[in-house]
């Protein structure tokens, strides 16, 4: 990868002088062109580019919830919770997406969803925290990014680094079509076990600094752990993470000495029951 | 607000409470039944493993149940698996109950199981996934500042705090 981009950037030098006639900025091709190495150093532009059409992949498979009060109530929880981390900066976006499957996802650059199969399953704000913030963790640490980088020998950094060059014409249809393909493939498949323990880790801890009760995670892991697993809305999540007992036994043992003694923080059941309810009873 | 209001106000409430009440458990393993949600409170009795247990509340990693034949107390959360203990019964957890009697109201039906017509998310349905941008402009409008997630938290009495990360399975912090 790291050659091949290389040699594109030579290639793109050495025609510096034809492609200047195309509006090239050529400060800012080798500025990109040094960073795109590596997937993990696109920059936050990049990563936003990525998420963006990562974030439109999941919503063509299952849209929002067409509820405005809903999604709002979502997204100042969700900032609320993005604003205790190390990147509160980003440009978050929190969704319902409109469907029976009960799942959670996150894309690069700030994007998390919850599925309303999920959403109505949970008994406090506590738990949606718990949820949202696992999905933050995930952005925080670039999971889905860098296992893009890893599995999708796609070019993917180079066709970065021509967007960047072409980005007047709008003249990138074939990099989205390829990272839209490595986006889709990798919410199917699911990322290694390890990025799902680390985001629960930092999930417990973010919604603890946020002032929640800190087990809303591990109370929704148990609501996994007791539904049957034969049915057919939990058939992605099952099959892209690993069980949910042994997240919740794991979790159990890191947060204990550490987080019990937030325990008794807020989980805010009068709020979510009222948001929340107001929206199952109206049945969309 | 008019009688009518109310009776269906109390109606939606108490579906509201048997949803939560309905929790019904099982005891994974040998487990102490504590009379408070802490590891050094008083043992009022020792329940053997696949005790059927009705589950109360819950506090922190703790919750409080009623197991059969025996008064209620807390056990820890990791020692029980929700569900019923002998049928395949699973207990609708949160809000699902109110969204099913919505749905029902809906279709005019009871007790069928409505189909929505809202894709799915199956391994499947995400593989061929076709992109729609404008859902994430609309996504976009929904977007809250910093300032009104403030006023959610102050209005919750959600008070920051300064935890560090756990940084591996044992627990430890960074």
């Amino acid at each position: 990868m790291r050659v091949r981009v290389s040699l594109l950037l030579g290639a793109l030098l050495l025609a510096s002088g034809p492609v200047h006639a195309f509006n090239l900025d050529l400060n800012k091709l080798i500025d990109i062109g040094k960073k795109t190495t590596d997937l993990t150093e696109v920059g936050e532009q990049g990563e936003a580019e990525i998420g963006n059409v990562s974030a439109a992949a999941l919503l063509g498979a299952a849209p929002l919830v067409q509820n405005e009060k809903l999604q709002a109530y979502v997204n100042e929880i969700g900032l609320w919770l993005a604003m205790q981390t190390e990147r509160p900066d980003l440009s978050w976006r929190f969704g319902v997406m409109d469907t029976d499957s009960v799942n959670a996802f996150a894309a690069p650059g700030g994007y998390v969803f919850v599925t309303r199969g999920l959403l109505l399953r949970m008994r406090n704000e506590a738990e949606l925290a718990g949820v949202l913030a696992h999905e933050i963790g995930h952005v925080l640490k670039r999971h889905h990014l860098v296992a893009i980088q890893k599995n999708a020998k796609t070019g993917l950094a180079a066709n970065l680094l021509s967007m960047a060059v072409d980005n007047s014409s709008g003249g990138y249809g074939e990099w989205k079509k390829k990272a839209i393909g490595a986006s889709t493939e990798l919410y199917a498949r699911g990322l290694d076990k390890e990025d799902e323990f680390e985001a629960d880790r930092l999930g417990v801890v973010i919604a603890a600094r946020a002032g929640y009760d800190p087990y809303g995670l591990p109370s929704v892991l148990q609501t996994l752990d007791g539904m049957n697993a034969q049915d057919s809305n939990l058939a992605l999540l099952f099959k892209t993470h690993p069980a949910a007992r042994q997240r919740l036994d794991l979790l159990d043992t890191a947060m204990a000495g550490s987080l019990e003694r937030y325990a008794s923080q807020p989980a805010m059941k009068g709020r979510f029951e009222k948001i929340v309810g107001e929206y199952a009873r109206k049945g969309k | 607000m008019t009688l009518r209001r109310l009776s269906s106000a109390a109606v939606l409430l108490s579906i509201s409470v048997a949803s939560i009440a309905a929790e019904m458990g099982q005891t994974l393993v040998n487990t102490d039944l504590k009379s408070e949600p802490f590891a050094d409170a008083k043992t009022l009795a020792s329940l053997p493993g696949n005790s059927a247990v009705d589950v109360l509340k819950r506090q922190g990693g703790w919750m409080q149940v009623k197991p059969a034949g025996n008064s209620e107390g807390w056990v820890k959360m990791t020692a029980v698996k929700l569900g019923g203990a002998t049928t395949n019964a699973k207990a609708d957890s949160g809000m699902t109950a109110l969204w099913n009697t919505a749905m029902q109201g809906r279709s005019g039906n009871t007790g069928v199981t409505v189909a929505t017509g809202v894709r799915g998310l199956s391994p499947e349905d995400m593989k061929n996934a076709q992109p729609a941008p404008e859902q994430v402009k609309k996504l976009d409008s929904f977007a809250a500042t910093k300032s009104q997630a403030e006023s959610a938290a102050k209005s919750g009495k959600l008070a920051r705090q300064n935890i560090d990360y756990i940084v591996d399975a044992s627990g430890a912090r960074k």
